[in-house]
């Protein structure tokens, strides 16, 4: 500790003190002057996530800024409103692609820039993925239901589609990973969840039966397993760059 | 020792990118020279433990990576510059650093003055608050270089880390080079022999994804005597040492 002389004025001049190292004081100012402030997501996602890493992470997923976050809204409040029939509006059918392609572009080789330094991290790859997926499939939720909910949507057309939307997500987050192409992957999500639409109509003449129909349940269910099983083999850390 | 190989292999189909490696480093300066397509960057990469290898066994910072707490752990003390330095463009040189400072999982409150002290290792002090879109190459490397060494690795796994760099820039940098040897295991793979002759204390010669020469950097120079291919003398030891394994 240093102390001021009987004059009140500290024993250095303009070189400073001896046993004071002014880079390390520097540093600090340094530090403290460059120091970011994380938003209130962040932090409550460390404080959730238990991990700082990761919550930085996760509000850096392509998939969760801003502009693509905005044209979910946008996607959305149209399918709200507009409507195939009294009492259809359009978010059934558009919720589980919106959602596919989102989690296909939340993570991986080609989508997030400093992929590779990332793998070399000490936070696994697994953990990034699941993270983020779990974000984008949660946020998507919540506006299709909110948007579902504001267009005064049947009960069943509400939370139809919210099994098919896990399905149709997994399905795209498996290709996206097996084939490593956030595009292939989101390519595939769409066209499935297509498929699955006209098929039903085709079988029952009912375009809603993709979603109303609750023997339709088991497969969902079925798919979106498989799906997840072919996502932690494709992420095992053993398989790396490749 | 820091970094123990024995027969490395990786292979990509039917390309053996690295055949049959075998290394033991302890601290100091480590120079991976060779040709385009030598498997230095694969080496590397298996180092850093981003590329699983396909056959044999490797050490390093005394655990074994295949277990994933020692993984972990490894990566805790590693640092790591790719050949393609992937960015966010609208990150500040602070957010990105400090973004891979975390992502090493290192202990929040140290994480602030950890990357100031990064950024003026690298001198980009001024550049601390631009965003990264805004940066030349050169500075972008030096970003990298700053992420690399931000939790103060004990294994520094640089992949051409010059490039970019103007020769003042690069003087810097090789002297950055010899002082995190003196503390830790530093790998600089590089097509550019000057510099490893000034800032590496071995070097290692990769041909065909084998190491065709291993030694110190007079030792190499020593190769050249009598070749006549190659501007400097240590260049003269590398094509000299390259002629000789690929006839």
């Amino acid at each position: 500790m240093i102390s001021p002389n009987d004059q009140g004025r500290f024993p250095f001049g303009d070189a400073g003190p001896a046993d004071v190292d002014l880079s390390r004081v520097w540093t600090a100012v340094t530090a403290e002057v460059w120091r970011r402030q994380p938003g209130w997501i962040e932090r409550t996602a460390a404080r959730l996530l238990r991990s700082p890493g990761l919550a930085r992470a996760l509000v850096t997923t392509p998939s969760l800024l801003l502009p693509w976050l905005i044209s979910t809204v946008v996607a959305f409040g149209v399918g709200a409103l507009v409507s195939l029939g009294p009492g259809q509006p359009l978010v059934w059918l558009i919720a589980p692609a919106i959602a596919a392609v989102g989690i296909a572009f939340a993570y991986g080789q080609g989508i997030d820039p400093a992929w590779e330094l990332s793998l070399s991290g000490a936070v696994p790859e697994r953990m990034v993925l699941l993270t983020r997926v779990a974000a984008v499939f949660g946020l998507n939720a919540v506006l299709g239901l909110l948007a579902s909910v504001a267009s005064g949507a049947a009960a069943a057309l509400t939370f139809g589609w919210l099994l098919p939307m896990t399905a149709v997500c997994g399905l795209a987050l498996a290709t996206a990973v097996a084939a490593r192409s956030a595009a292939v992957g989101a390519g595939a999500g769409v066209a499935a969840w297509v498929i699955a639409v006209l098929a039903s109509d085709t079988a029952s003449g009912r375009l809603t039966a993709s979603v109303t129909s609750a023997g339709a349940y088991l497969p969902y269910l079925a798919v979106a397993a498989c799906c997840a099983a072919i996502v932690i083999y494709a992420v095992r850390p053993e398989r790396g760059l490749q | 020792m820091n970094v123990e190989l024995t027969g490395i292999q990786r292979s990509f189909g039917k390309n053996k990118a690295v055949d049959g490696v075998s290394l033991e480093l302890g601290e100091g300066v480590f120079g991976l020279l060779g040709p385009n397509g030598a498997g230095k960057t694969s080496l590397l990469r298996v180092l850093a433990t981003v590329l699983p290898p396909s056959a044999g066994e490797m050490r390093l910072l005394d655990l074994d990576p295949r277990g994933p707490a020692a993984r972990r752990a490894i990566r805790r003390r590693l640092g790591y510059l790719p050949q393609n330095l992937g960015y966010y463009p609208s990150f500040t040189v602070v957010e990105f650093i400090e973004y891979f400072a975390l992502l090493k999982e290192m202990p929040p409150a140290a994480v602030q003055k950890a990357v100031a002290v990064a950024v003026e290792r690298v001198d980009l002090g001024a550049k601390a608050k631009a965003k990264l879109r805004t940066l030349s190459g050169g500075m972008l490397r030096r970003v990298g270089i700053a992420q690399a060494i931000v939790n103060n690795p004990d294994l520094l796994l640089l992949d051409e880390p010059t490039a970019g760099l103007d020769p003042e820039q690069r003087v810097q940098f090789r002297a950055l080079l010899r002082s995190l040897g003196e503390t830790a295991t530093v790998v600089v793979s590089t097509h550019l022999v000057e510099d490893v002759g000034a800032a590496c204390s071995e070097v290692a010669l990769m041909s065909a994804g084998t190491i065709v020469f291993r030694g110190t950097p007079a030792e190499l120079t020593a190769r050249g005597a009598g070749h006549d291919v190659g501007d400097a003398p240590m260049e003269r030891g590398y094509t000299a040492v390259l002629s000789a394994a690929r006839s």
